[in-house]
């Protein structure tokens, strides 16, 4: 989707903040609502890329305005109305109008640092051969579509090269849309700086982005 | 079954924004009291996964892969050419370190990694993301003006140095090998691990000052 998320190449930011102190939290509750994310139980159907979706879908202006951790905070909580695991009332007041499911079985202190060492991995079993070869030119697909995809708007329907291929993955466009998944091979494409911005960009300067098959052309 | 409705979603995020307490904390202390009525969590697991990116899951982590690759030829081929098998070497394996890849400066070349879709990066190697990263300044300047973003940062590069960005659009997980500094022949991995930064791994620093860290 054409989203407020999709944040590449736009201008009128300003300045980063190079001061921001180095420490992991700077507000107890942002790390509490990582805590809440990694620990808490959820539908077996919420993949990565649901999750992601969910978020785009949020007030642009809150998008841009809202603390990240609170942009979780909402974007679970959508997620679980969404799923009718909790309602928007039960959420606002922290209270809950059901039982708890007796069957309910939390992660507790002991399995998290079992789950801490689990590696996730996004690969998939792919039959077909990739259709590039390493040096192949593509072209980016011209148009993106209304769901969740993962083809930057700056790095449409632009001339790159394969750099390399990184297996077959998830495709994102389907497991956000549906509670299934499909493998699809990904490449690394390489830009010229010069290709995706104009004639001033430096010579040599380069932009790698990890694409999928059914973004790209034979140029 | 999860209806996946964008519609739906987006009117969901209108009622939350009118609903919801007014300030972060309240929100995220409501949620949180709600998933423990629920039995969706357990609090004393929130405990250990904020004491685990506190302390333990942090950039020393990944400054101990630079450094050990620094010092060993054999680890350090194995970093750039396999790194998901380096990271479980150290026991530094966790979320997305399955798809991680390491990008080597040389004097020729200059490595940074950024996000622009989202937030995408290598949580288990240097921990929580800084702010900035997923910032609208950092995420829509980086792709395009680096060289102004890095001298932000205090890195001014030479039009000789070539600028690579890589845009974590996929669950490849980018992580920057800085050049090791000169001057640093006699050091242990212990003390090169204590002068590799997260801005270094990130590439928005360059060069590691020793100044702080000689060696006894």
């Amino acid at each position: 989707m054409d989203g407020i998320h999709d944040l590449g190449g736009k201008e009128g930011f300003g300045k980063v903040d190079v001061n921001e102190p180095e420490e992991a939290f700077h507000a107890e509750w942002e790390a509490r609502m990582l805590g809440i994310v990694r620990s808490m139980t959820r539908p077996d159907d919420w993949s990565l890329d649901w999750f992601r979706h969910c978020r785009e879908m949020m007030d642009p202006s809150d998008y841009l305005t809202r603390p990240y951790y609170d942009q979780w905070m909402q974007t679970y909580s959508s997620m679980m109305v969404n799923s009718g695991v909790a309602s928007v009332e039960e959420i606002a007041t922290g209270r809950s109008k059901t039982a708890p499911d007796p069957a309910a079985d939390p992660i507790n202190a002991q399995d998290v640092a079992k789950s801490m060492n689990v590696v996730g991995t996004y690969d998939r079993p792919y039959e077909k051969a990739p259709a590039y070869a390493i040096g192949d030119r593509v072209r980016t697909a011209r148009h993106g579509h209304k769901g969740h995809t993962r083809l930057p708007a700056y790095a449409r329907d632009c001339i790159g090269t394969i750099h390399c291929y990184r297996g077959a993955h998830i495709l994102p466009d389907t497991s956000s849309a549906k509670s299934e998944e499909l493998a699809q091979p990904l490449y690394t494409v390489v830009f010229e700086a010069k290709e995706l911005w104009g004639e001033d960009s430096p010579d040599g300067d380069r932009i790698y982005i990890d694409l999928w098959e059914s973004y790209l052309e034979k140029p | 079954m999860t209806e996946h409705n964008s519609e739906k979603i987006a009117h969901i995020h209108e009622d939350l924004h009118s609903h919801l307490p007014s300030e972060p904390a309240l929100r995220v202390k409501a949620l949180e009291s709600l998933l423990i009525e629920k039995k969706m969590v357990d609090p004393a697991a929130i405990d250990a996964w904020v004491e685990a990116y506190s302390e333990e899951i942090g950039p020393k982590r990944g400054a101990q892969l630079i450094a050990r690759a620094w010092t060993d030829p054999a680890f350090r081929e194995l970093l750039l050419t396999d790194a998901p098998k380096a990271v479980a070497e150290f026991g530094f394996e966790g979320w997305a370190t399955g798809h991680t890849v390491v990008l080597e400066n040389t004097a020729t070349t200059h490595n940074l990694v950024v996000c622009t879709l989202c937030s995408c990066y290598p949580i288990t190697l240097l921990g929580v993301p800084p702010n900035w990263y997923k910032t609208a300044a950092y995420r829509s300047r980086a792709v395009r003006e680096p060289r102004s973003v890095l001298a932000e940062f205090g890195v001014t590069l030479s039009p000789d140095i070539e600028v690579r960005v890589w845009d974590s659009t996929s669950e490849m997980r980018y992580m920057v090998m800085p050049e090791r500094p000169a001057g640093t022949e006699s050091w242990s991995a212990d003390q090169l691990a204590a002068i590799v930064t997260r801005n270094a791994m990130i590439g928005t620093q360059r060069d590691l000052p020793l100044a702080v860290k000689e060696p006894a």
